[in-house]
């Protein structure tokens, strides 16, 4: 009977990071999406919220269109928009479902109950800031507090993933040994990172300002004329590629016996800096290619996942040794 | 590498074809049916000076119908009007047109002060007068807008004229989604006029 209890347990604990890792990935698949709406220009594609010109399923054709939005119409936008709604409603289901299994099963554990909680809350929160960006014709500072909280969302999911693996698999961690005072590189990283996105989704509102204004200049002369703002932004990746190169050095070198989920997610960290460095090059010495601009987003968030998955890790491993 | 690694990189992959295609369908989305050519047409602005119909070749032009002492929805559309004045003040090829529908009251002198209350600097922007039999029926059978109980009356639309002096769309002069729609398509029209 014991034995019983104990497999169902252990099936259901399975059940929740099945759930925790498919609700990352797609939060992840959601900020692409979400990236793509903005660079495509359909961020108003469907002038109300939650309905997309007034229906539940946006029209097909002008002659399905209210009156009073034909003017806004763009078949294309519209469903742009409209499937994003829709994944982020699916999103939120998957967020749902993640919750009930940790407050079923995980209740005693606040290492996942409140991330996950707080990760539910977020999401709720992030329906709403939907709505008020159509309601303010997306409000810059909108729009960028609605991909930070994505992003905070998903290194919450992450987090209690990572958490849930780790009960399951105790032993995993406590053969490594990790130098105990880099706390604050992991926090300087995770500050860098996070005030990097800022500076480039101010970096892509101003262009859009420069656009509006000049929406006759060639690409290549909008970087030039949003002056010495973007050079902030080059520092600050170098920066970040510095103080990522530390931790490297602090986690596979200066290690006793690192596991290989350290060893690949710092080396994957600074694989994508240099991915980034390179695509922003582009960005600023070619030309302003949409899908550059949306994989340059969207790497940005996978290193602040794999900083959060490092920063588990080492406390882990820092616990297990207490 | 793990089986893994491959899926991922296939799954970044289809993404990333997948994003340029939806990139490139809402880059080419963009609809202009040809409503009908603006009709013959000769007013006078607020210098005194004949603005017609043959103003508006080569132009990109946003008409709008409005009353000086309006204190209904004019005074929003006169400020979304003001901002597409400033934003798109760069481009030459951009005009602004209103048309008065209350020529008892709106004088030359009088459309004057109101430009100059407005901040309008250059000719980019026209405001125009007529007989009010001329005004109406201009709106009614010219642009197929409201024209009876004028001045009150009158509609909210901003109109999209193209180089041709051709009539591409109405928006909602008083309503920030139709006027953001109004940007891009102005951009759009502007664009294909230069390159």
């Amino acid at each position: 009977m014991k034995e019983i209890n104990y497999l169902n347990f252990k099936h259901n604990m399975k059940l929740f990071r099945i759930f925790s890792y498919i609700s990352t990935g797609l939060t992840y698949s959601l900020i692409f999406i979400g990236g793509m709406v903005r660079v495509s220009g359909a961020g108003m594609g469907c002038p109300d919220w939650p309905k997309c010109f007034d229906r539940w399923i946006p029209p097909t054709n002008i002659h399905q269109v209210p009156e009073q939005y034909v003017d806004q119409f763009n078949l294309v936008l519209a469903w742009i928009e409209y499937c994003n709604r829709l994944f982020g409603a699916l999103v939120g289901l998957t967020i749902t479902i993640t919750l009930i299994f940790a407050l079923r099963y995980y209740s005693h554990v606040s290492s996942i109950k409140w991330p996950i909680l707080m990760a539910f809350f977020l999401t709720l929160v992030e329906g709403w800031l939907g709505a008020v960006l159509v309601h303010t014709v997306l409000n810059p500072v909108t729009i960028t507090l609605h991909l930070l909280l994505a992003l905070i969302i998903v290194m919450l999911l992450l987090y209690a993933a990572q958490e849930a693996y780790y009960i399951q698999n105790p032993e995993i961690e406590k053969s490594s040994r990790y130098p105990a005072n880099i706390g604050w590189l992991f926090g300087l990283l995770s500050f860098a990172l996070i005030t990097e996105i800022i500076l480039g989704t101010e970096i892509r509102g101003g262009l859009e300002m420069i656009r509006k204004e000049n929406p006759l200049v060639e690409s290549e002369f909008l970087l030039y004329m949003l002056g010495p703002f973007k050079y902030a932004h080059t520092i600050l990746g170098f920066l970040i590629a510095g103080i990522s190169g530390l931790l490297w050095y602090y986690l596979v070198k200066k290690s006793m016996n690192p596991s290989s989920l350290i060893m690949q997610s710092s080396t994957l960290i600074l694989i994508f800096i240099m991915i980034q460095i390179i695509s922003g090059e582009i960005l600023v010495f070619f030309e302003l290619v949409p899908i550059i601009q949306l994989f340059h987003l969207w790497i940005a968030s996978w290193i602040l996942g794999l900083v959060s998955i490092q920063y588990c890790a080492w406390k882990k491993s820092l616990l297990s040794h207490e | 590498m793990s089986k893994l690694v491959y899926y991922f990189i296939f799954f970044v992959l289809i993404m990333g074809i997948g994003a340029n295609w939806v990139i490139n369908k809402a880059n080419s989305s963009y609809e202009f049916p040809i409503k009908k050519p603006v009709p013959e047409f000769s007013f006078y602005n607020q210098d005194g000076k004949l603005f017609s119909e043959k103003n508006l070749e080569d132009k990109i032009t946003i008409l709008d119908f409005f009353f000086t002492s309006c204190a209904g929805p004019c005074p929003i559309m006169a400020y979304n009007m003001k901002e597409l004045y400033h934003d798109f003040s760069k481009i030459q090829e951009i005009q602004f047109v209103s048309i008065t529908v209350d020529p008892k009251i709106d004088s030359e002198t009088k459309l004057k002060q109101y430009a100059e209350v407005q901040g309008v600097y250059d000719s980019r922007w026209q405001f125009l007068f007529s007989d009010l039999d001329s005004i109406k029926n201009l709106k009614r059978n010219g642009f197929m807008l409201y024209a009876d109980e004028l001045p009150q009356g009158h509609a909210v639309k901003f109109v999209l004229i193209d180089q041709n002096g051709l009539i591409r769309k109405y928006f909602d002069g008083t309503d920030d989604a139709s006027i953001a729609s109004l940007r891009k398509d102005i951009t759009y029209l502007a664009k294909n006029l230069k390159f």
